[in-house]
């Protein structure tokens, strides 16, 4: 397994720019997606947002494409599922078997499509221009209990240790023929998770050893290398989430079928 | 199963959330708890949460022939009990949303709710119950993980049909249980069985670990896992 959105939150051009800003930026931004009653904002967010990703933060377009492909293929079944089964009124009855497209559910499929590939967006430009630490950090900011944020900042560091002591298990274990047939899969699968969960508790103690006689107080305390938003920043962000809202209104009359 | 970015109502996602923020910050309570009398417990906390985000990247061979991904929510509630469960399944969302695009910010209310706090609450009830009555722990455990998976998918079905109550609630439920039921019992069955063998190898290898469970669970309660490590 491979989590190459951590590799390119920290190695973009955007890893550096104002957590704050960025993650405002992202949040303010979904929240608009969200409450558009009509599909063309939308899709103007995942649009602009997508050129932010690829352009500006210069995330390789071919990893974009396939970080988007999940949720758009999932949002096109949506779609289809809406138009046939979702509705009341019918728009045109199709020659296979007794399918009709209703008008109002291929309505509400565009609508829920948009909104998934539009936020979808906001949350790719969060977790690809912002590594997680800095996001973990800004949740200090707003009052998230310190217990939670530990937990948090320890788990991330022992996961990418856990993921790769459970591939070199799982090598291990094909090397010798563990995943063949479905019985052996899943005692492989037994073996493998409760290693690991035995590892892990060891470690886990190992760290509390560390941590302790690096004088641990109850308390990780991380350095916070940011500035907070400057004028410019709160102007840009004003702007540019009062003219998404400008566009929802203006939207809001126009009829797509 | 993740309900995605976007894919809920405002309306919605906000109701989701209020309904399972008290229950995570009671969870965080707990540990707060449990860490300043057992400062040792931290790390294994969290190191307990990086193994079910592991867990949950695995992929778990299905009789189906598809492919899907252990929930590990029956194992954490089992282990932990389902208010430390509850905060270290929001942990692993939180994690799943950022680093692997699964599950969404906007969703993550919703999915706390079915993934974090419905499944280990289920399953540790069901775990509790069938202790009581006296079954062997591995059919404990299979019942627990088998229900924990499944009332999980149930509540994600209950959660999209309230959202898209087209044409009717019942409609849209019965719909989306159809959809589920064909794919996610044989899921549950495998997630159950998965269960068991991981309990009992740990038994088997590591005894003593769960021992060290105790801190997390209410001292009164037998249980043979903690038995398992006297």
């Amino acid at each position: 397994m491979n989590i190459s959105i951590d590799y390119h939150a920290h190695n973009n051009k955007l890893s550096d720019y104002n957590p704050q800003f960025k993650i405002l930026l992202g949040i303010l931004t979904l929240i608009i997606c969200l409450i558009s009653q009509k599909p063309f904002i939308p899709f103007l967010i995942s649009l602009i947002m997508s050129s932010i990703i690829i352009f500006k933060a210069h995330i390789p377009w071919r990893f974009y494409l396939k970080f988007i492909g999940a949720p758009l293929g999932f949002g096109v079944l949506t779609l289809f599922f809406m138009a046939f089964f979702f509705g009341t009124q019918p728009l045109f009855a199709t020659s296979i078997g007794d399918l009709t497209i209703y008008q109002d559910g291929l309505n509400l499929g565009l609508l829920v499509f948009s909104r998934m590939v539009g936020s979808f967006a906001c949350l790719g430009f969060l977790t690809l221009t912002t590594p997680l630490n800095d996001i973990f950090s800004q949740l200090h900011k707003l009052k998230v209990p310190d217990i939670f944020i530990e937990l948090a900042l320890l788990m991330y560091r022992s996961i990418f240790i856990f993921i790769d002591e459970s591939d070199r298990m799982y090598h291990a274990q094909q090397t010798r023929l563990g995943y063949n047939g479905l019985k052996n899969s899943y005692h492989s699968l037994g073996l493998l998770a409760s290693n690991l969960f035995i590892k892990s508790w060891f470690k886990g103690e190992k760290v509390h050893l560390a941590m302790e006689s690096r004088c641990y107080q109850g308390e990780l305390r991380s350095m916070n290398k940011y500035s907070s938003l400057t004028l410019k920043h709160v102007l840009v962000l004003i702007f540019f989430e009062f003219s998404l809202i400008l566009g929802l209104y203006l939207t809001s009359g126009l009829k797509l079928i | 199963m993740h309900i995605m970015e976007g894919f809920l109502p405002p309306e919605w996602s906000i109701f989701w959330y209020l309904l399972s923020v008290p229950v995570v910050i009671y969870g965080i309570f707990r540990i707060k708890k449990i860490t300043q009398e057992f400062p040792e417990s931290k790390p294994l906390l969290a190191v307990s949460g990086a193994f079910m985000f592991v867990l949950s990247a695995l992929k778990l061979p299905s009789v189906t022939g598809s492919c899907s991904h252990p929930t590990g929510n029956g194992l954490g509630a089992i282990l932990f009990g389902p208010a430390v469960a509850s905060v270290l399944a929001t942990l692993v969302l939180i994690f799943q949303a950022l680093l692997l695009a699964h599950g969404g910010i906007s969703t993550l209310g919703a999915n706390i709710f079915s993934l974090g706090i419905i499944g280990p609450l289920f399953a540790w009830l069901i775990y509790r119950g069938s202790q009581n009555a006296g079954l062997p722990l591995s059919i404990s455990v299979f019942l627990a993980a088998f229900f924990g998976n499944l009332m999980t998918y149930v509540t994600t079905a209950l959660q999209l049909s309230l959202a898209f109550p087209l044409p009717s609630f019942g409609a849209a439920l019965s719909n989306f249980m159809l959809i589920f039921a064909l794919t996610q019992i044989p899921l549950a069955i495998a997630e159950g069985l998965l269960t068991v063998v991981i309990i009992e190898k740990i038994i088997q290898i590591r005894p003593d670990i769960f021992e060290r469970l105790n801190i997390f669970k209410i001292k009164s309660v037998e249980d043979p896992i903690i038995e398992a490590g006297k």
